[in-house]
């Protein structure tokens, strides 16, 4: 208790002393674009299967369902490369059409629709992405606004299952982490 | 010993003991310099390693603005006490979380071509970039304290003890190699000194060998200057008898009895200069003694008329006869020489004239009885210094040219030859008192044979004589014939032989020295020539008279009167 107190009047202090040279970054940046730059992130801290994901292949980054960010994830993931391969973004309606893709944003209309897209992807070795507007449906990685901030919840249980590995420094991020053999 | 100083200053020590302290500070000097580049680096090596730590650690936090993500994992490097501040910055250069310790720490913006300033100036500063999968995220910038000073003091304080304790050990090993160099100087100065002190000891000793030797040689001279001269002033004091005796003997109508007085004062006087030549013959070659038991009354009154001679005028003679049938054993003319040697001195004490008294007495020594003769006489004397010497051989009061100092030792050496003692007492201006101690005899007076009456009657037989000296050859030629002989001469060895081989003789009469041939080798070689021929050598030589008879020859010493050259012919023919 004592030291957590401790640590906590540090880092109020760091905090105050800091206060004046950090930027407030996410103020008036919009939800969505927060999100869409997270996603192409994402593929720094995951490991595919190489069969998944071959040397020098393209990271494929789908929009299962709606498209949430007005065309703003192409501009993103435009200028963006991970490891050399650059990222392609495509639109897909369904999970018929998402076999290829390593990571998914899956956004449904509602909660329920959500869902039916997620089990579309069952059984798929890719990350799925979801987002706390489109219910509280999660992918492996789900997006949520904490103390007006962009956070996220990771499964690592269900993307180890579909054959992932997530680095420890995203899950350090992690608001929760639901890790394997807990339920 | 030296004080420390003092050997410190003047020895070749010093040089090397200043040349390894400096050596040592230099070393010093560079192992704290090295030290401590060495820790810098090791410092860096560790900022950039605890940035890059949080570099990795922070790249997602980076990824993702993670500002509180990012402000935990710097606050975990915060803990280490020595950094300073810590700062991530984004890729556009901007602060995105850090700490700091002290005000203005952190640059507000960082890029690719940050140099530190004067804030990190005495920092160790590491600026790492943070990257993940090969993509630049941001800069970690990370500013450390190095280690406090005392810390860094404390380890340079160590380099410096163990440096002082080095210079210590230096300084004790050169003091000490200098006291021993010191020391071993020393040693040898003091070798040096004795080596010096011993060889001129040694030419010393040699100088005092050299001084000893001319003394020695000086002494020497001395010796045989005074035993000249005092034969010479013996010799003269008899010829002076026998010159005067002569002198009157040729006046005309002389009273027969004067003449017999003179006549029998020149053989008197003839018979002690025979004496003084045997004397000195026995002092080169010891003489043996020829005892004969003597009354000593006799022999002090017989011997009157020779003193009255001899002393002269002033010396009053007076004997006082204390010792009735005295017998002694004793060689006659040793006797008598002895009795004129101490009256001479006796008169040389009195040179203004005075009495000199001749004593007999009968003494008991040590329970034997014994016949003391003293010569006494109211002289000069002598003080203690000169009657310790008295007895050595040489010593002489005499001046030179008047004795030989051999007097009183001869008497000395005969007195004790003979069983008897010497006694010597004097008063300084009072006079001295000599006296001979001899062994009292019981023996029977032997009767001195009036040799030339009792064997008068005329022999008869021929003799050759072999004589280089006419004088001699020609008293000798007279004495024979007077005795009855007929006579030939030969002048030398040869001649004699010659003669040998053409007569027959009954005796060779030879002298031992002559040129050519001497009379040794002349009898070696009638030996051979006429086996059995009776030969009688003569000589006044000991040299000879000992090589003579060392070859069984028989030998007569000259100077020989008639009545013994008459005995050892008689001898010779058997």
């Amino acid at each position: 208790m004592c030291m957590r107190n401790r640590v906590f009047a540090v880092l109020l202090f760091a905090a105050l002393s800091l206060g004046p040279l950090l930027a407030p970054l996410h103020a008036q940046v919009p939800q969505e674009e927060v999100e869409a730059a997270y996603l192409s992130k994402f593929a720094r801290y995951v490991a595919w299967p190489s069969t998944r994901l071959p040397g020098g292949a393209e990271i494929q980054l789908c929009l299962v369902g709606q498209d949430p960010f007005n065309r703003k994830l192409d501009e993103i993931a435009a200028g963006e490369t991970i490891g050399g391969r650059s990222i392609s973004v495509r639109q897909v309606s369904s999970g018929r059409g998402a076999a290829g893709c390593h990571i998914s944003f899956v956004q449904g209309s509602n909660a329920e629709e959500t869902r039916s897209l997620l089990n579309g992807l069952d059984g798929l070795s890719m990350l799925t992405v979801t987002s706390a507007r489109s219910g509280s449906v999660g992918g492996m990685i789900h997006f949520v606004v904490r103390d007006q901030r962009v956070r996220f919840y990771v499964d690592d249980a269900e993307a180890s299952r579909r054959g992932l590995s997530i680095s420890s420094r995203l899950l350090a991020l992690a608001l929760a982490v639901r890790r394997q053999g807990s339920r | 010993m030296k004080p420390a100083s003092s050997f410190l200053v003047h020895d070749r020590t010093l040089p090397a003991i200043a040349a390894a302290i400096f050596l040592l500070l230099l070393a010093g000097g560079a192992a704290i310099v090295q030290n401590e580049a060495a820790y810098y680096q090791q410092a860096e090596r560790e900022a950039r390693v605890k940035a890059e730590i949080l570099a990795a650690s922070i790249s997602a936090a980076l990824d993702f603005d993670d500002v509180i993500a990012a402000q935990e994992a710097v606050n975990a490097v915060r803990v280490d006490r020595q950094v300073r501040a810590v700062g991530v910055y984004g890729l556009s250069g901007t602060l995105f979380a850090g700490y700091q310790r002290g005000a203005n720490m952190l640059p507000p913006e960082i890029n690719e071509s940050w140099e530190p300033g004067s804030a990190e100036a005495e920092l160790i500063v590491a600026q790492v970039p943070v990257e993940n999968m090969g993509e630049r995220l941001g800069f970690v910038h990370l500013a450390a304290d190095p280690e406090p000073l005392s810390n860094r003091i404390g380890r340079i304080l160590l380099i410096g003890l163990l440096m002082i304790m080095a210079l210590l050990v230096i300084v004790v090993l050169g003091v000490g190699q200098a006291a021993l160099r010191s020391a071993n100087r020393e040693l040898k100065a003091r070798a040096d000194a004795l080596t010096s002190a011993n060889s001129e000891l040694q030419v010393q000793v040699e100088e005092r060998h050299k001084a000893e030797e001319h003394l020695r040689q000086a002494q020497k001279m001395q010796a045989l200057g005074q035993l000249t001269g005092g034969i010479a002033h013996d010799f003269n004091n008899l010829l002076t008898v026998i010159q005067g005796s002569a002198e009157i003997l040729r006046r005309p109508k002389l009273e027969e009895a004067k003449r017999f007085r003179y006549a029998d004062a020149v053989a008197q006087a003839s018979d002690r200069a025979a004496a003084l030549t045997s004397q000195l013959l026995a002092f080169g070659r010891r003489q043996a003694l020829q005892p004969e038991v003597i009354d000593i009354n006799d022999l002090v009154t017989g011997m009157s008329d020779l003193l009255d001679r001899t002393l002269g005028d002033r010396i009053e003679v007076r004997t006082e006869l204390h010792c009735d049938h005295c017998l002694v054993e004793a060689d006659r003319a040793q006797l008598e020489s002895a009795v004129l040697n101490l009256a001479v001195n006796a008169r040389d004490a009195m040179p203004e004239g005075g009495r000199l008294t001749v004593i007999t007495a009968p003494v008991e020594e040590n329970g034997t009885l014994m016949v003391a003769l003293t010569v006494r006489d109211a002289g000069t004397g002598m003080d203690a210094e000169t009657l310790g010497r008295v007895l050595e051989p040489f010593f002489t009061t005499k001046a030179p040219g008047q004795g030989t100092g051999l007097g009183l030792s001869q008497v000395y050496g005969f007195a004790t030859q003979s069983g008897g003692d010497l006694r010597i007492e004097s008063t300084p201006g009072e006079g001295s008192a000599v006296t001979i101690l001899l062994p009292k005899s019981v023996g029977e007076i032997s009767q001195q044979k009036p040799c030339n009456e009792a064997q008068s009657s005329r022999r008869s037989g021929t003799i050759l004589l072999v004589e280089d000296n006419d004088e001699v050859a020609a008293f000798a030629e007279d004495l024979l014939r007077e005795l009855g002989y007929s006579v030939a001469r030969a002048s030398n060895g040869n001649e004699a032989i010659a003669q040998v081989e053409q007569c027959d003789f009954d005796l060779i009469f030879s002298d031992v020295m002559m040129p050519g041939m001497s009379g040794i080798a002349l009898a070696e070689e009638l030996g051979r020539l006429r086996p059995g021929l009776p030969i009688l050598l003569t000589t006044g030589f000991s040299s000879e008279i000992a090589a003579a008879e060392g070859k069984r020859h028989r030998v007569l010493q000259k100077p020989y009167r008639s009545a013994t050259l008459t005995a050892a012919i008689d001898e010779a023919l058997g």
